[in-house]
């Protein structure tokens, strides 16, 4: 009974400590310097380099974000993006986000939230006319509903996929057992 | 005792953890597929925006429905407003319904109400308060349309057309299924995608 009582206290105790622990890290980053914000650029990307992206033979996985400015939950989750770039680009991650925006904001409200997000993966917009075929040679699964985050292996095959407010926790989980292997 | 309590404590935790942690979407897996081309979509019932029931049968059209997700909120769904308005007056003298559905948890009957008071859509408006519409039909965005024949059988799901822009419209996907439909002709093409704002389900 008491030996019971003990672990689980003990777990109570782990428990909490692990939500403690990213708020230590995140109160030590705060009393960092701010570097001034990086001056972001977007690169316009069509289908078919998009295709050439996600399925080309990668030395390390690759996660891709589609996201818009006019989504709100894409903007609500990417401060857990850039965090995420943040921690695993170190662990050989390569990530990428793509906007689905207007073309015609490839120079102003795009950089200007990924520059607002200090966002610094290389970033795309889709510049395309019909949006079909990109949606299709991402997954044939998937309606083109954002937000949209897929992670690939080396072998360009997809390992996660979630559409909607990404979740962290099984996403660093996906991600972290990829690197590993 | 002692044990018994904290074992609860414990387990509560975990729950409201996991809950909070855990992101609003779902994976594309947990969404249910859409019906085939061609499958039989059953009767429903579901409240207006005055909160009262209303059966589909009531509000089919003798030729075929569209049904179409929409959202209060979803930039995309509102730069269709004129668009979704002008097909339900186009289409109501062939016979043909439209009827919005708004399965978002976060837009209440109210404020759908509004909305559509505000943006001047005159067809009808259901909610979707458990998705279970929007799960039978596959439905994960908002704005995404399902032509359904005058015997509910499914002959197109997808876009409106190619482009949230009306000046870069190329492919009239949802009129010319329609077209097609009406002319007792094959329907080209039977399903098209385009972006749009995940529903947010309850």
């Amino acid at each position: 009974m008491r030996f019971s009582h003990n672990l689980l206290s003990v777990g109570l105790i782990v428990l909490l400590a692990s939500f403690a622990v990213p708020a230590q890290r995140k109160s030590r980053t705060a009393r960092r310097a701010k570097p001034a914000p990086a001056k972001v650029s977007v690169e316009a990307i069509n289908t078919d380099a998009l295709k050439v992206l996600i399925a080309k033979p990668k030395d390390k996985p690759l996660l891709v974000s589609f996201w818009a400015t006019w989504c709100d939950p894409c903007r609500d989750e990417f401060p857990d993006l850039v965090k995420i770039d943040k921690d695993y680009r170190p662990q050989s991650l390569d990530f990428v986000t793509i906007s689905l925006d207007e073309v015609a904001d490839i120079k102003t409200s795009v950089p200007a939230f990924l520059s607002q997000m200090k966002a610094t993966m290389p970033a795309y917009l889709l510049d395309v006319k019909d949006p079909e075929p990109a949606i299709n040679a991402v997954d044939p699964r998937w309606q083109g509903d954002l937000p949209a985050t897929f992670l690939y292996n080396a072998k360009g095959e997809i390992i996660y996929k979630h559409v909607g407010r990404v979740n962290t926790v099984e996403l660093r989980e996906a991600i972290e057992k990829l690197i590993k292997n | 005792m002692k044990t018994r309590n904290v074992s609860i404590l414990l387990a509560a935790i975990l729950v409201i953890v996991g809950a909070v942690v855990a992101g609003s979407g779902r994976s594309s897996s947990e969404i249910p597929a859409p019906p085939a081309i061609g499958a039989t979509i059953d009767e429903f019932t579901l409240p207006d925006v005055d909160g009262h029931d209303r059966a589909f049968k009531s509000l089919k059209g003798k030729n075929g429905t569209v049904l179409i997700f929409i959202a209060v909120q979803c930039p995309v769904s509102n730069a269709y407003n004129e668009r979704m308005e002008k097909l339900a007056e186009d289409y109501q003298a062939k016979g043909v319904a439209v009827i919005g559905i708004n399965a978002n948890a976060s837009d209440d009957a109210a404020t759908v109400k509004a909305h559509a008071a505000t943006k001047g859509l005159k067809f009808p408006i259901l909610k979707d308060p458990a998705n279970k519409l929007a799960d039978k039909l596959g439905a994960s965005k908002t704005p995404e349309a399902y032509f359904i024949d005058g015997n509910n059988k499914l002959l197109y799901h997808g876009r409106i057309d190619n482009s949230q822009n009306p000046d870069a419209i190329e492919s009239n996907d949802l009129r010319q299924a329609i077209d097609s439909a009406l002319g007792g002709k094959p329907i080209e093409k039977p399903e098209a995608k385009a972006f749009g704002c995940s529903i947010k389900r309850a």
